[in-house]
């Protein structure tokens, strides 16, 4: 895709209206492949499938096609029970952190912030192992993990508040904040049992879609999916938003409004993302980077195109995950190992500020 | 369309900037501000604009106070023209003409036809047709200036208020920028601008304020303005620096 924006065959102004016709296609494009991408997903594992079984087994599931009752039970219990709650749990985590890190990035006029900048993770990482410290329970380890993210970006902003409200100063109470939270994770393995919790905990953080259920989606589904539209609503203000402060004003922008509304919807998302899988590092510093090579800065169509490269990021993380080694590689490991090579690839494209 | 400043002050905590300014802006003149270092200029900019809440006195658009003014449509009638920057992101020169467009769309909704069309007018309009699709980052300094003040066009303000704008600029660029300005007068915009060159006022204004100790030391056409010890007076200059000025 990034190669058909510069090909030096063309003349100058075919060229741009080339270059013009593949950005205007490119969300259509990733709309497409988006689904495709969980097509190939759900027949991956240790019983594979081809993707005409599963287009198959979906049309057998509408009633336009008919399957043998003992192979359907077989797909039922294979895509249904199994696979399709960690397909759409890989989509779901995969576009909420793409399109956090993007939103983040605009907000703070900075591309090297992740989501993580206001200590979203590391209070939920600490709410987590607090959860399974007292009780274990999967509930009270997803409660723990939204509600101290939150309240881990909520410290950071107040303390911004506090010194002054810049957004300099929210740069540092994040800090401050992820440090505190960082403290407490460390103290709640320091009191972990070291024979069960303590494995648990490190296991958790390391990130994995194993845990994924139809149950959870449809709890923490909605609000994410309500959080990253709205974010991606928010594109063309971000725009001006990065431009600096004093010229979003002039423009009519509620700055403080849009700013902080944006933090919320994405620490909203993020935190949710944690709930759902534990730590998946790299997907929103990489993939909004990798976006904007394809799409260009402009939020509005950078939002949902990162949503959209997240989701298949993760679904072919996942995927890898799963088939690699006999046993399952922890998630976050595999886009820290994948990440790190493809993000070095972006940084050498990455001329003219942060673009091809 | 007026933009007038009535006993304006302003204070950062315990340190007084401003006190008692008054200054009009009016369409179809160019009114250059100048003062020295930390005289106050920046914050009197981001009063005039609405972007700073005065701690007395106010600031009236069209004889309705600024805080009276819904954000939307005041960024229609005002709009500013920062220092020379570097955006974070390359944004295509087209894109950052369309923010301008952001107070008539709104912020949830895409531009319209009207929008794209209106920016394409201020692109023309500042000779930039050619570079839209370029990057901002890329651009030298004086088209990055043509850039904000095409995005300010295309908001379909009267009033523009640049702050020190030939800053950045090469000998050609400051006197065409200071050209642009004066034909943006004569076209009915209100033009004001900050700057360190008592030339760039002599050159492009019609009238200068000065700004000394939180208040407008005088206010009135260049000629009469600017004298020398004025001038001295304003930026401090001792008996040695007065014959350079004599000498020019």
């Amino acid at each position: 895709m990034t190669a058909c924006f510069s090909n030096p065959a063309l003349p100058a102004g075919l060229a741009r209206r080339w270059r013009g016709l593949c950005r205007a296609s490119l969300p259509a494009l990733l709309a497409l492949a988006t689904p495709l991408a969980m097509l190939l997903a759900l027949g991956i594992g240790r019983f594979p499938l081809p993707p005409t079984e599963v287009l198959g087994y979906a049309l057998a599931k509408l009633g336009w096609l008919s399957l043998p009752p003992a192979r359907l039970a077989l797909l039922d219990n294979l895509i249904i029970d199994i696979r399709l709650p960690r397909v759409l749990t890989a989509v779901l985590v995969g576009s909420a952190l793409a399109c956090s890190g993007a939103a983040y990035q605009a907000v703070f006029r900075n591309p090297l912030v992740s989501p993580d900048l206001l200590g979203v993770l590391a209070g939920a990482a600490a709410g987590a192992a607090l959860g399974m410290l007292y009780g274990g329970d999967w509930r009270l380890v997803q409660l723990g993990a939204f509600a101290l993210g939150g309240a881990a970006v909520l410290l950071g902003v107040l303390l911004a508040s506090w010194c002054g409200g810049s957004l300099i100063t929210l740069v540092l109470g994040g800090m401050i904040s992820g440090a505190l939270f960082t403290a407490i994770l460390s103290i709640s393995k320091y009191l972990a049992d070291p024979y069960n919790q303590l494995p648990a905990i490190v296991y958790w953080l390391m990130g994995s879609l194993a845990m994924a259920n139809l149950d959870d989606l449809a709890r923490l589904g909605p609000p994410m999916l309500l959080a990253m539209l709205a974010m991606c609503l928010c594109g063309r203000g971000l725009d001006a938003l990065s431009m600096g402060d004093d010229e979003a004003r002039s423009l009519g922008v509620p700055v403080r409004a849009l700013r902080y509304g944006v933090i919320a919807l994405a620490t909203l998302a993020s935190a949710l993302t944690v709930s759902l899988a534990g730590m998946i590092g790299w997907v929103g510093l990489l993939i909004p980077h990798l976006a904007r090579l394809l799409a260009g800065p402009g939020n509005a169509r950078l939002l949902p195109v990162s949503a959209c490269l997240g989701a298949i990021f993760l679904l072919c993380a996942d995927g890898l995950a799963r088939t690699l080694t006999t046993t399952e590689i922890p998630l976050g490991i595999l886009t820290e190992l994948l990440g790190i090579p493809a993000f070095v690839l972006v940084l050498r494209r990455a001329r003219h500020g942060w673009t091809a | 369309m007026t933009l007038r400043a009535h006993d304006l002050r302003f204070a950062y905590r315990a340190r007084t900037v401003l006190q008692g300014v008054n200054l009009t802006v009016r369409p179809g003149e160019v009114l250059a501000l100048l003062g020295g270092n930390g005289a106050g200029k920046s914050t009197l900019l981001r009063l005039l604009l609405g972007l700073l809440r005065p701690t007395g006195g106010e600031v009236r658009l069209h004889e309705r106070p600024l805080s009276a003014w819904p954000r939307r449509a005041l960024a229609r009638e005002l709009a500013y023209v920062p220092q020379l920057h570097q955006a974070p992101f390359p944004y295509r020169v087209r894109e950052v003409v369309l923010l301008g467009r952001l107070p008539s769309h709104g912020l949830l909704a895409a531009p319209s036809r009207a929008d794209l069309h209106a920016a394409d007018v201020a692109l023309a309009e500042l000779e930039l047709t050619a570079l839209a699709e370029r990057r901002y980052t890329e651009l030298s300094g004086g088209e990055r200036q043509r850039v904000l003040i095409a995005r300010a066009l295309a908001q379909g303000a009267r009033l523009l208020v640049f702050d020190e704008p030939s800053n950045g600029l090469d000998y050609g660029g400051q006197l065409r920028l200071l050209a642009r300005m004066r034909r943006l007068a004569q076209a009915g915009h209100g033009v004001l601008f900050t700057t360190h060159h008592p030339d760039h006022a002599r050159q492009a204004a019609d009238r200068v304020a000065l700004l000394a100790d939180g208040r407008i030391d005088a206010d009135g056409a260049p000629a009469e303005v600017l004298t020398e010890a004025a001038v001295a007076r304003l930026y401090g200059l001792n008996e040695d620096e007065q014959r350079l000025l004599s000498a020019r």
